[in-house]
This record gives C-alpha cells, sequence and structure tokens, in this order.
C-alpha cells in the first residue's frame, strides 16, 4: 500500500525528534518527571507511526519479530539481575556504585541503567503488540 | 544469606523464565524450567528449616524501617505452604515433561514452561510478602499467567473460559486495590504489621470504613479462589485447561488467595476486630454452602475433569469455614487443608489425566472397567479419593475431624451435620468412579484401548505426591501445631 | 452532604467506579465491559492520587532547594498507581486479545450468546 508524500516526508522530519524526546526521557528519568515506561511508550509509539507510513517491510528490516523477542528477554534479564543485586547488596555490603552528584546525568546509582533496560523493554513490547493485532495473529 | 532465599526464590524463578524466551529447543526448556524449580525446592527446605526454629524471618527490602520499602515475613505457615507448593510444581512439572505434547502442540510447549515459572514466583510472592500493594502486583500477575496457561490449548471452550476468569478475577483485583485504597486512606500505611498496629487502636472511630474493607477483601479475594456463589469461572477454566494446568490451577493458584485472604483478615486485623463484625458469620455461611453445594453439582456431572473441578469449589468451602469459625485453631485447619488439599487435588487431576489419555474419553461412564486395564493407576485414584472422602490417617479426614471439634468448642455444635453430610455426598460421587472401574464390565468387550502401558517413571510424581499426601495426613498433629497464625 | 462536596474528589472516584463496575457487570458486550473495567481502574488511580494530593503544593522533584517536607505532595501514592497503570494496560490488551479470538471463533462479542454456545460440541 503507498502513502502520500506528505505523510512520508513529514514523517521523516518528525520521526527522529520523537524518538530523541523518548530517549530524552528514558536517559532523563532519575532527575525529571518520566522515565524508563514512559519514554518506552514515546519509542514504542515511533515504532507504530513508522510501521503505519512506511509499510510492515520497512520496519521488518530494521527490527525483526527475532530482534525485538531477543530485545525484551536480555533487557528482562538486564533487569532481574540488576534489581536482584540491589536488594542483596544493601545489606550484604557488597560493591555499590556511587550515587553522584544529584542533578548529574550520571548519578543515582543503578536507576540509569533500569531505566534504559525499561524503556527498551516496553518500546519492543509495544511494538510487539501492535504487530500482533494488526496483523490478525492474535 | 539464608533471611535472603525468600526473594532469591522470586528472582531465580523470573529469571529462568526470560532465559526460557531465548532457548528455541523444547527439550532444552523443560531441563532449565525442572531444573530451577528443583532448585527452588530446595532452597524452600533451607528456608523452612531455618524458619522452624527461629520462628520468623522479615526481610526488608530497599528501606530499613520499612515505611517505604517491601517486607517479606516468613513465619512457620509461610515457608510450610511456600516448599509444599515448590514440591507439587516440581512434580506437575515432571509430569507434564512427558505429558505435555499430548494436548498443547509443539511451538506453544515452551510459553507453558515460561508461565508456570512466572505463576510460581508470583504465588510465592504473595505467600511471602507482608507489603498490601505488593500483594496486589503479584496477585494479577498470578492472575494474567494462569490465564495464560489455560489458553495453551487452542480451542473455543479455552477461550470462552479464559475471558470468563480474566473478567471475573477484573472486578475481583479492582475491588481488592480498592480496599487497599481505603485501608491507605485510614492508616497511611501499606505494611501490614504497621496497619495492625495502628489499626487496633482505632478501629472503633472507623467502624463503617473497616466493615467497607472487610467486606471488599472479602469478595475480592473470594471471586480469585472461587468461594461458592462467585465460583462460577472455575469449573469452565479448570476443566477445560491442560491436565497440568488444571492441576496447577486447582491445586495451587485458588489456594494462595484464600491464604492472602487469612493473612489480611487475622494478622492486619485482628480475631477480636473481625469478631466484631457480621463478616465471620457471612464467611461461614459461604462456606457451609459451598460444601454442599459444591458436591451436589460434583454429583450432577458427567465429565471426571468438570466433576473434580466442583470437587474443588466443596473443597474451598471447608477451607472458608475454617476461616469463618474465627478462632486460632479453625484457621490452623484452614492452612492445613490448604496443603492437604494442594497434594490431593494434584494428584487427582494429574491421575484423571492419565485416564481420559488412555479411554480417549472425558465421560465419567467411559471409566468403567479400567481398573482392569490399568489397576495400579486407579489404585493411587482411589486413595486420593479416600482422602477427599475423609478416610481416617488421610489429610481429608483430619482437617474434617478437628473442623468438628472446633465447631464443638466454639459451641456451634450443628455444624458438624453440614461437614457430616457434605462427606457423604463426597462419597456419592467419587465412590462410582472407583467401584465401576473395578467391578464394572460393560465396557470392556469389544473395546480396544488408545494407549500403551504407562511406564513406572512417568507414573513416579504421581506416586510420590500421594505418599507426601499420606505423610502429611500422619504428621498432623505436629502440622497443625505450626499453623497458629 | 458537606463531607461529600469537601471530598470531591473522592465522591467522584467512588460515583466513577460505581459506572464502571455497573458497566463491567451488567454489559453484555465484551469491548463495552473491557471499557468499564477501564472506567473502575481509572476511579481507584483517582481515589489513591487524592489521598496523596494537597491543594497548592507541589511535586516532590528538588531542583534548586529543598523546601521542607510539609510543601510537597505524598509521592508514594502516585507512584503506586503508576505499577497500578502498568497492570491495566497490561489486562486490557490480554482481554482485548482475547476478545478478538472470540470474535473469531463465535462471530460475536455478546457473552450471553457466547455462554449460551456449548463450544464443545465441534471441537
Amino acid at each position: 500500500m503507498e502513502r502520500d508524500i506528505i505523510l512520508k516526508e513529514i514523517g521523516k522530519i518528525l520521526i527522529p525528534l520523537v524518538q530523541l524526546f523518548g530517549i530524552y526521557v528514558i536517559i532523563n528519568g532519575h532527575l525529571s518527571p518520566g522515565g524508563g515506561f514512559s519514554g518506552g511508550t514515546i519509542l514504542g509509539t515511533s515504532l507504530i507511526i513508522m510501521h503505519l507510513i512506511y509499510g510492515e517491510n520497512f520496519i521488518k528490516n530494521l527490527y525483526s519479530k527475532k530482534k525485538l523477542i531477543l530485545i525484551i528477554s536480555i533487557s528482562l534479564i538486564f533487569y532481574t539481575l540488576i534489581k536482584g543485586y540491589s536488594f542483596l547488596s544493601t545489606e550484604l555490603n557488597l560493591p555499590h556504585p556511587p550515587i553522584g552528584n544529584p542533578g548529574n546525568i550520571l548519578s543515582s546509582g543503578f536507576i540509569l541503567p533500569l531505566n534504559i533496560a525499561v524503556g527498551l523493554l516496553v518500546a519492543s513490547i509495544f511494538y510487539v503488540i501492535f504487530s500482533i493485532f494488526i496483523r490478525d495473529e492474535v | 544469606m539464608i533471611n535472603y532465599i525468600p526473594i532469591l526464590n522470586i528472582l531465580i524463578l523470573i529469571l529462568f523464565s526470560f532465559i526460557i524466551i531465548i532457548v528455541k529447543n523444547n527439550k532444552k526448556v523443560k531441563f532449565i524450567s525442572l531444573a530451577s524449580n528443583i532448585f527452588v525446592f530446595f532452597l524452600s527446605i533451607i528456608l523452612a528449616r531455618k524458619v522452624l526454629t527461629q520462628n520468623i524471618i522479615t526481610l526488608s527490602l530497599g528501606d530499613p524501617n520499612n515505611l517505604l520499602g517491601i517486607e517479606f515475613l516468613i513465619s512457620k505457615p509461610e515457608a510450610v505452604i511456600g516448599l509444599i507448593f515448590t514440591f507439587v510444581m516440581v512434580m506437575i512439572l515432571w509430569y507434564s515433561n512427558f505429558y505435555l505434547e499430548k494436548e498443547v502442540s509443539e511451538n506453544r510447549i515452551s510459553f507453558f514452561y515460561l508461565l508456570i515459572n512466572i505463576l510460581l514466583a508470583s504465588l510465592l510472592g504473595v505467600i511471602y510478602t507482608n507489603d498490601l500493594f505488593n500483594s496486589y502486583v503479584f496477585i494479577e500477575i498470578s492472575t494474567l499467567s494462569a490465564c495464560g496457561i489455560i489458553i495453551l490449548k487452542d480451542k473455543k471452550e479455552n477461550i470462552k473460559a479464559t475471558i470468563k476468569y480474566l473478567i471475573m478475577s477484573t472486578i475481583g483485583s479492582g475491588l481488592v486495590l480498592m480496599a487497599i485504597a481505603y485501608i491507605y486512606s485510614i492508616t497511611g500505611h501499606l505494611n501490614i504489621s504497621n496497619i495492625h498496629e495502628i489499626i487496633i487502636t482505632n478501629y472503633q472511630f472507623h467502624r463503617n470504613a473497616v466493615l467497607i474493607i472487610l467486606g471488599l477483601f472479602t469478595v475480592g479475594l473470594g471471586i480469585k479462589s472461587a468461594v461458592f456463589p462467585l465460583h462460577s469461572w472455575l469449573p469452565d477454566a479448570h476443566s477445560s485447561a491442560p491436565t497440568p494446568a488444571s492441576a496447577v490451577l486447582s491445586a495451587l493458584v485458588i489456594k494462595v488467595y484464600v491464604f492472602m485472604l487469612i493473612k489480611i483478615l487475622f494478622r492486619m486485623f485482628s480475631y477480636e476486630i473481625v469478631n466484631s463484625f457480621i463478616i465471620m458469620d457471612i464467611i461461614l455461611l459461604l462456606g457451609s454452602m459451598g460444601m454442599i453445594f459444591g458436591s451436589i453439582m460434583a454429583i450432577m456431572q458427567k465429565e471426571l475433569k468438570r466433576m473434580v473441578a466442583y470437587s474443588s469449589v466443596a473443597q474451598m468451602g471447608y477451607i472458608v469455614f475454617g476461616i469463618g469459625l474465627g478462632t486460632i485453631s479453625g484457621t490452623a485447619i484452614a492452612i492445613y487443608h490448604i496443603i492437604g488439599h494442594a497434594v490431593t487435588k494434584s494428584s487427582l487431576f494429574l491421575i484423571s489425566g492419565l485416564l481420559i489419555d488412555k479411554t480417549g474419553s472425558k465421560k465419567i461412564e467411559d471409566l468403567k472397567g479400567i481398573g482392569k486395564e490399568m489397576p495400579f493407576t486407579l489404585g493411587l485414584f482411589t486413595l486420593g479419593a479416600f482422602s477427599m472422602v475423609g478416610i481416617p490417617i488421610l489429610p481429608g479426614f483430619i482437617s474434617k475431624w478437628y473442623l468438628s471439634l472446633t465447631c464443638i468448642e466454639v459451641g456451634r455444635v450443628p455444624l458438624i451435620l453440614i461437614i457430616l453430610a457434605s462427606s457423604l455426598l463426597n462419597v456419592l460421587y467419587y465412590f462410582p468412579i472407583v467401584i465401576n472401574g473395578y467391578f464394572g464390565n460393560d465396557n470392556l468387550e469389544g473395546k480396544i484401548y488408545k494407549a500403551k502401558k504407562i511406564p513406572f517413571i512417568n507414573l513416579l510424581p504421581i506416586i510420590l505426591l500421594v505418599i507426601s499426601m499420606v505423610v502429611i495426613g500422619g504428621m498432623s498433629y505436629n502440622l497443625i501445631g505450626l499453623f497458629n497464625i | 452532604m458537606d463531607i461529600l462536596l469537601t471530598n470531591y474528589f473522592e465522591t467522584g472516584a467512588i460515583i466513577l467506579f460505581g459506572v464502571g463496575f455497573a458497566t463491567l457487570m451488567l454489559h453484555r458486550n465484551l469491548i463495552k465491559k473491557i471499557i468499564g473495567m477501564n472506567i473502575m481502574d481509572t476511579a481507584i488511580f483517582l481515589f489513591f492520587i487524592a489521598k496523596g494530593y494537597i491543594k497548592g503544593k507541589e511535586a516532590p522533584i528538588i531542583t534548586d532547594s529543598f523546601k521542607g517536607v510539609s510543601n510537597y505532595i505524598n509521592p508514594v501514592p502516585s507512584a503506586l498507581m503508576l505499577t497500578g497503570i502498568v497492570v491495566a494496560v497490561t489486562t486490557t490488551a490480554f482481554a482485548l486479545a482475547l476478545t478478538i479470538k472470540l470474535h473469531k471463533h463465535y462471530n460475536t462479542v455478546d457473552l450471553d450468546i457466547i455462554l449460551r454456545m456449548r463450544g464443545d460440541q465441534n471441537d
């Protein structure tokens, strides 16, 4: 199905901005409102828009379903390991990343990597859910 | 390190369930799932041994003052229930390793193990946690994964049963969340021990709110644990699911919610508070109605798995009856019945799966004469049925006996009649299967049975379950002594 | 009446909860049931967040200087409800997927008709 040229051209300009905003919300999640889930939703939405404008094949070449599921499971495993370590480390006196300066991007210990893992997970899972629904594979 | 076993159990199960997503090979998936569950089982043994010597383990995560953090509290009932549940789960996984292909298509098998791992993790979470909101999250995870294992068999009735279950349990979880909102607005805490301290001194000023909270929790968790008038989803869901899944659902999933109700009624509130409201009488009434009507509806069923599922409704009636008596001994018997029934009902479901597979028919009447074909399997079924009916030493008898004693203790002697009537009704639907199975002849002529002989190694999980059932019955005196919340 | 008006957030939340609950219980259409489920969940979120909100106080994000505990709202209910929203999203997605599947098999989304049909006859 061929889409309108206006849609495609506007998409070329807007989608990178949407993705940039999503990444900003994820990375800045420990300093301002936002975080992994909200940022991940924005990223996932950008993937859905790409699917709707440029068609299924365009996004399949970029992110195949296999790749998405790999991202999902790896970020889940990463999340479980880091979160479990942070649960266990507080009272077992295991080494802990420095808290850092409040206000810096690299601060607040485990929260930044956890946010990134959640963001990747939510973005891919939103797109997977969408593609399952739209391809009638429920 | 032993103090961290509860969180380790949950983390290990969840971690391995995510590794299962990547692994493609079904054999490896089975191995990973079974190995992680066995590991968790051993950890639970260590935990239970520690708790038996030390009485109580608390584990604060996040915030040492547990004003904001999550707290796990493991006393003796939690440790024993966790131990029995992991044991039952290992046995069911062992069984499903050779059984599951018969009911579930090849490409969906890894989903079963993925969901089972998440399900067990969330069930253990509900058992261990001492935090209301955390328990809500675990309850939701367990409901969704339970829906997932029902729908693995891609048939019309499964989808219907799943949507029924999902809608009913959404109502239930909505009510539970509302109750949590109420209690948070009264006390400002989510930790059950902290709430208890505040509410024990202040409940006279909030009598209406406390009544609403009790009602919301009872109905919400009652829907999820299939207490009698709210049970309509259970027979469909439990009978249409693949057999290992129905064993998990019937033996473990519904029990966890009723245990949560016990924790809320008697640990968050107290015997004194709940007995001053009408709610305990209502719970008692629901329990006795469940005991009678669940059995009556089980008698009317024509399919084996449906009958066993309705029997679960009746057995939930016993547990709720024990809670409704509102005494320490009543609660102890309710918890004893939780573990006794978990072991018994899982073995009954697994055996009925084998029987159905052997005869190729779901109907009870086609089971006539099956005892000549597979006498040992039907013998195991008979033992389970004996426990349900209440033959001495087996757990079913013990709970009925102690329930009657407690009825006398609280001065409600007429209630013994209900227990007696329910036992007689149990005889009416379990014994025909056994008797017709051993002595019925009319199906034998000209009948070709589908399956070959079942190898002994495949029967072993069921044998272990039945042995543990007898052991639980034999150790009843010691076990009930542990369960005084 | 006065209590209801001063606690207008809670009143509204309970009314919404009633609307959602009634929709979930009484409607036969599955899509409407799912909408009712969402209304019910949202009502609980409103109730919870209203418990933590204090009029005129700001969100507890400290940018320049700490203004004292009494100048911020209680962040715990908002944090809890974020989890609640995630749970509600998951349940909704699952229910919608099931509804599509049911429609494929039964050609209707009316739960009463679906329940009246015995599924196991044409397996």
